[in-house]
């Protein structure tokens, strides 16, 4: 860059430089780190950016830049995409794939990645990024992404936000609020330069001979602001004797010296978006070309403009903001015009939001029109709904009301409204498009009306929406059965089971005869299906879902297919507590979804329903597989979040610190963009690492913090989360470094007590999770208490156990077994050895589940109580003893035992499926476990163990 | 840049309060208590300063807030909580702007800050002229924030909505010297005045200005993206909450108490 090399020496940012770079090159755990820099205007962030960007590239990283826009509507992605085609990459920004319309942005964040991939060679990538104040959302997202560790790049990220945009309500400032609490994140705000660093910057342009009180004059007026401290000293050198008093002043004494032509120039790069190209410049400033190049050259010489291979720049914004004082509205208009003109002129394919941003600022509307909408579009085809949203709404600003255009615009506003999250704004367009005279039907508004109204969170009108769409007579049978399918759904959310179940038979009739479509019968089935499940008819719950999922698979659509999958999948694991089942389910839907090769975000959804069941039953090494394979579909948003969570819980039960760190820290970064649903599972499982590591203050912390932000009605979580707050009193107790609080004690006593009033109107599964964690509370009360009573926790094991959770159940049996060692001995010989058999029991479970933490507690319980958790455990950890069929098949779920002694007998698949009331496809899967665990390969291999333990 | 000791001999003591940044409510509540302990020990007037007077009244609001949210009494607890937390960052940061004597640090809030050393300032006027560059100023941004951080807007009746009005009755129960008795005094003071101010003026002044806070956030949600719109509407906000706040800290506030 020419015209930088006489830029002034970097004065007072040496520690700060070393510093940045330090951090950038120091990743966190997911390889990712970030620095952002904030600071008023003209502090030097800009500067800092290119030097260490210069220093990373030396030092042999990828670097890309890319500046975000102030034309406050530049389409979505804009400042990564212009990195990546300065750096030379065709960034194709068409539709990802028009019939995976659920998968898209996720399509679209791995594409970029990609990109990001093949630039980064596998080097250290570093991203530059300038004025991300004005980064759209899409940007921020993306960014998240990135540094979460989903892209798997080596990234760096160093971005700099002017601090004035941070004050108010700007959405950045609550991202780096909980970024900053990363440790591969660091906010370094740049402060002004120190009386001495003035002098130095000073003694550096207009010499050392400069007379202290001048150089302390600069450094009251600049208020160490190294922009304006050049600028003063500028003056001092050239002999400028009075100092101006406002940067103001100085500019626009500098302007009039301008030649004239320099002149046009530098009102015109101000004018157009940067970076504006040489050939663009040309139209709007039609010189011959060797004058223009000369203007150029005044304009950069006189330190106004700056020139790069994509364009030119204003060498600070601070001179367009003096400049736009000057310029007068029809100067100002006519400008902006020559620029729209241009760029409809030029070759090159349309950026619609910059000839949008032109024609807005020219005063002309109706030309502006066919841009905005066009933008609108482009933002759609990229995701970027809060984007398109704002286009839309120009678009009606622009138009009157009379224009023939304006419902469809209305239509599309209302509809990126909604899907962007403005509810409010969803709702007002559309009672606007409601009274449009050409404007969709009264059934149709109602329709959309109580979507826009259930997504607001405004239950109760929504219901009533509805019904009126169901009374209306001008509405379709088919539309009749849509409002009664979205009906019985929300009923569901809002726990109304029998309600939903009247709702969902309605629109199944209504579908049926009306030949409805396959969404609404699956939506309708899944309703009905919860609802009898919740109302203790489990079995015709089931069958109503399995025959939706019949319904989608026959008609095909990959859509339904996964959403029918996903609800029995939900139904099975949740409600039915049919956990093995469920899991089948889900990686059937899986499979099936990958053979069509389409519906990866259902797949994703799927899988991960699967790993959380398989953690549930133990499976441990089949669910860690399970989520690997999930990851590998690259999700992201909240479905990301839901796998890190599963894949974190994971690592907390195998005690793996590191992995749980890096996860919970992804989860931390993408949650850093919004969202408040995954914030409570982060917290717990928070706690229970931090419980692990001995940091018992920590967990309590966590666990406050999420019962004040736990709704009353959410039992289950707040089960959840008593539990691990009186889990780690109790241990604090037990460990004696942290004392026990006992307004936090109290405070969990409460929440206890409402529970037990809770689940007494809760529907029974519901009560059947809750009473196993109000088990687990009463004895870790005991525990507290210091009467730790064996037999509560020998209750709490039992319960867990007909819940089919052995992770609970041994973590119960530990502790019953801890109390009853820890009673007065030999007051009762079978209560030390029903210890003994909890004890033994617990370890072979953990042992076989790869509950590492668990395991070792047991171990040092074990040997305080001097009790063998078996005779051999020294030389051979596997396998395990404690079950009563025998030593080798301790591995084996109960299930998996079953059909294993059927196998024994001899019995085929689907003999042995009829005779347990499961699909041969199900034992098929079960005989695959039992070989994987058993190590063998045959029927008669296996066999031979069973019978051999037997 | 004037000065290097805004906060004199708890400089220092004032510095590591202002180091953390608390991302939940129990934790708004420590930095509050700890705060307070700071201020009380701000010369030249040991245990009352404007500040410390409505540092005081926040802390019990605050502890109120925390006590209903571990009660579960509010329908949108995870809404309120983040509330709460970003309504308090900015009274943090607005200490922490004055501290280092930023020019970024509101007017509205600078109003009360000055007033520290000195001349003394009644209890009530003084807790009164935080809680209106709290609520008039801060306010309507914290709850913009909070709506763009959990995805959803500023709807009238919404769940949030109501969690937002019950925030009215601990307002009421903690300042009853705001309540009815004192109205009519009130009442004289808002009408010596005319203009903007008189807009304040209507009923139970928090329940109203409260109000005003919501119509307020839902006004700059409309222009949330639009930088230099927000810009005006900020500056706007900042110069009648400063008004507002010089008033009340003027000796006509003391007419309150």
């Amino acid at each position: 860059m020419a015209s930088e090399g006489d830029d002034a020496p970097v004065v007072g940012r040496t520690g700060t430089l070393t510093a940045v770079r330090t951090d950038l090159l120091d990743a966190g755990p997911g390889g990712t780190s970030a620095v952002f820099v904030t600071g008023e205007s003209g502090v030097g962030k800009s500067r800092l950016l290119r030097e260490t960007a210069h220093a990373l590239r030396d030092a042999g990283a990828a670097v890309l830049s890319g500046t975000c826009l102030d034309i406050g509507d530049a389409s979505p992605l804009h400042p990564v995409l212009q990195a990546l085609r300065r750096a030379g990459v065709q960034t194709d920004t068409g539709p990802v794939d028009a019939a995976a319309n659920q998968d898209g942005a996720g399509v679209l964040l791995e594409r970029v990645s990609q990109q990001l991939r093949s630039l980064a060679q596998g080097r250290r990538l570093l991203l530059v990024l300038d004025d991300l104040q004005w980064a759209d959302r899409s940007t921020r997202q993306l960014l998240l992404y990135l540094l979460a560790g989903l892209g798997e790049i080596n990234l760096s990220v160093l971005a700099a936000v002017r601090s004035e945009s941070l004050h108010g309500s700007h959405p950045l400032r609550r991202v780096l609020a909980e970024l900053r609490r990363l440790r591969s994140v660091r906010v370094l705000d740049l402060a002004p330069l120190d009386r001495d660093a003035t002098r130095e910057l000073v003694a550096a342009i207009a010499g050392q001979d400069v007379a202290p009180e001048d150089a302390d004059r600069v450094y009251k007026r600049s208020g160490g602001n190294p922009f304006v401290v050049e600028e003063l000293s500028r003056d001092l050198r050239d002999g400028r004797v009075e100092l101006s008093d406002t940067l103001r002043e100085i500019f626009l004494s500098r302007v009039d010296e301008l030649p004239q032509h320099a002149h046009d120039v530098v009102h015109a790069v101000a004018a157009g978006v940067e970076p504006v190209e040489h050939a663009l410049l040309a139209r709007v400033l039609p010189l011959p070309e060797a004058e223009l190049i000369e203007a150029v050259r005044a304009a950069v010489a006189h330190r106004f403009v700056t020139s790069a291979a994509d364009g030119y720049r204003l060498r600070h914004q601070v001179v367009a903001e003096v400049l736009e004082h000057e310029v007068l509205p029809a100067e100002h208009a006519a400008r902006h015009r020559r620029y729209a003109e241009a760029l409809e002129a030029a070759p090159s394919a349309v950026d619609h939001a910059r000839l949008a941003h032109h024609w807005r600022q020219a005063g002309e509307p109706a030309r502006a029109m066919p841009s905005v909408v066009a933008a609108a579009r482009t933002a759609e085809q990229l995701y970027g709904f809060a984007e398109a949203h704002r286009y839309w709404s120009m678009a009606l600003e622009l138009g009157c009301d009379e224009a023939p255009e304006r419902t469809d615009l209305l239509a599309h506003a209302a509809e990126s409204a909604h899907r962007c999250g403005e509810h409010q704004r969803a709702l007002t367009r559309l009672e606007e498009l409601a009274a449009r005279p050409d404007g969709p039907g009264a059934c149709e508004i109602h329709l959309r009306r109580a979507r826009y109204l259930a997504a607001a969170g405004r239950s109760a009108t929504a219901e009533i929406e509805y019904e009126r769409a169901l009374a209306f007579a001008e509405c379709t049978s088919a539309e009749q059965a849509t409002a009664a399918a979205h009906l019985a759904e929300l009923l569901v959310h809002l726990g109304r089971y029998a309600d939903a179940g009247v709702r969902a038979r309605e629109a199944l009739e209504l579908a049926e005869r009306a030949d409805g479509s396959t969404a609404d019968l699956v939506r309708a089935s899944a309703a009905l299906g919860f609802s009898l499940a919740f109302r203790e008819d489990p079995d015709a719950g089931l069958a109503v879902i399995r025959q939706a999922v019949e319904i989608a698979e026959r008609a095909g659509h990959p859509d339904d297919i996964g959403c029918a999958y996903l609800h029995l999948a939900e139904l099975l694991t949740g409600p039915l507590n049919s956990v093995e089942e469920g899991v089948l389910v889900a990686r059937r839907g899986a499979e099936k979804l990958a053979s069509i090769g389409l519906g990866r975000t259902y797949q994703t959804r799927l899988l991960a329903i699967a790993g959380n069941g398989l953690f549930r039953i133990g499976d441990w090494a089949e669910a860690e597989k399970v989520l690997d394979a999930a990851m590998r579909h690259r999700p992201s948003g909240a479905d990301a979040v839901e796998l890190l969570l599963a894949r974190c819980r994971l690592w907390v039960g195998f005690g793996d610190v590191a992995q749980a760190d890096r996860d919970l820290d992804a989860v931390a970064t993408i949650l850093a963009g919004g969202g408040a649903r995954h914030v409570l599972p982060m917290l717990t499982l928070r706690a229970g690492l931090a419980m692990w590591q001995g940091r018992h203050a920590e967990a309590r912390a966590a666990v406050q913090r999420g019962l004040t932000e736990t709704r009353s009605d959410d039992l289950v979580l707040l089960g959840v989360l008593a539990w691990h707050g009186l889990r780690a009193e109790a241990e604090a107790q037990a460990g004696g470094k942290v004392p026990v609080d006992p307004a936090a004690v109290r405070r969990l006593q409460a929440v206890v007590e409402r529970m037990a009033r809770g689940a007494g109107n809760a529907a029974p599964p519901v009560r059947a999770v809750v009473d196993g964690y109000l088990d687990l509370c009463a004895a870790e009360q005991s525990r507290i208490d210091e009467r730790n009573d064996p037999e509560l926790w020998a209750r709490a094991a039992a319960a867990w156990d007909r819940r089919k959770q052995p992770y609970p159940a041994a973590y119960s049996r530990l502790r019953q077994a801890e109390a009853s060692f820890a009673r007065r001995p030999g007051r009762s010989h079978r209560g030390r050895a029903a210890a003994t058999m909890a004890l033994r029991e617990a370890y072979a479970t953990t042992r076989t589940m790869g509950a590492n933490p668990l395991a070792a507690e047991i171990t040092a319980v074990a040997a305080r109580a001097k009790v063998a958790l078996s005779g051999d455990e020294d030389t051979v950890p596997m396998p395990m003893p404690g079950h009563e069929t025998g030593d080798e098949l301790g591995a084996l779920t109960d299930r998996e035992r079953e059909v294993l002694a059927a196998v024994a007998e001899g019995l085929t698949n689907r003999e042995i499926g009829q005779a347990l009331f499961i699909s041969e496809r199900t034992v098929g899967v079960h005989v695959g476990h039992i070989f994987d665990k058993l190590q063998v390969r045959t029927r008669v291999q296996a066999s031979r163990v069973f019978l051999r333990a037997a | 840049m004037i000065t290097d000791s805004v906060w004199g001999p708890v400089q220092q003591d004032m510095a590591d309060v202002l180091a953390g940044h608390p991302d939940d409510v129990p934790a708004v509540v420590d930095q509050l208590t700890k705060l307070q302990d700071v201020l009380d020990r701000v010369p030249p007037l040991l245990d009352s300063n404007p500040l410390a007077d409505f540092n005081k009244l926040y802390l019990t609001i605050t502890t109120s807030v925390l006590e209903r949210l571990y009660a579960g009494r509010f329908a949108d607890p995870a809404f309120l909580s983040r509330l709460d937390v970003e309504f308090a960052a900015r009274y943090f940061d607005a200490l922490r702007q004055w501290s280092d004597a930023s020019a970024g640090c509101p007017r509205a809030w600078s109003v009360l800050f000055h007033r520290i050393p000195g001349p003394d300032a009644r209890p009530l006027p003084s807790a009164a002229a935080g809680v209106n560059a709290h609520i008039n100023y801060d306010l309507p941004f914290a709850l913009v924030t909070t709506f763009d951080h959990l995805g959803s807007d500023p709807v009238d009746d919404s769940d949030q909505h109501h969690d937002y009005l019950q925030i009215n009755d601990i307002f009421a129960e903690s300042i009853p010297g705001l309540r009815r008795g004192f109205l009519e005094k009130w009442q004289l003071i808002i009408d010596t005045m005319n203009g903007d101010l008189d807009d304040w003026w209507q009923g139970g002044l928090i329940e109203y200005t409260r109000n005003v806070a919501w119509r307020n956030s839902q006004k700059l949600w409309c222009v949330r993206h639009d930088l230099p719109a927000l810009g005006r509407e900020r500056a706007r906000l900042d110069g009648t909450a400063e008004a507002f706040g010089k008033l009340l800290m003027s000796p006509m506030g003391a007419l309150l108490q």
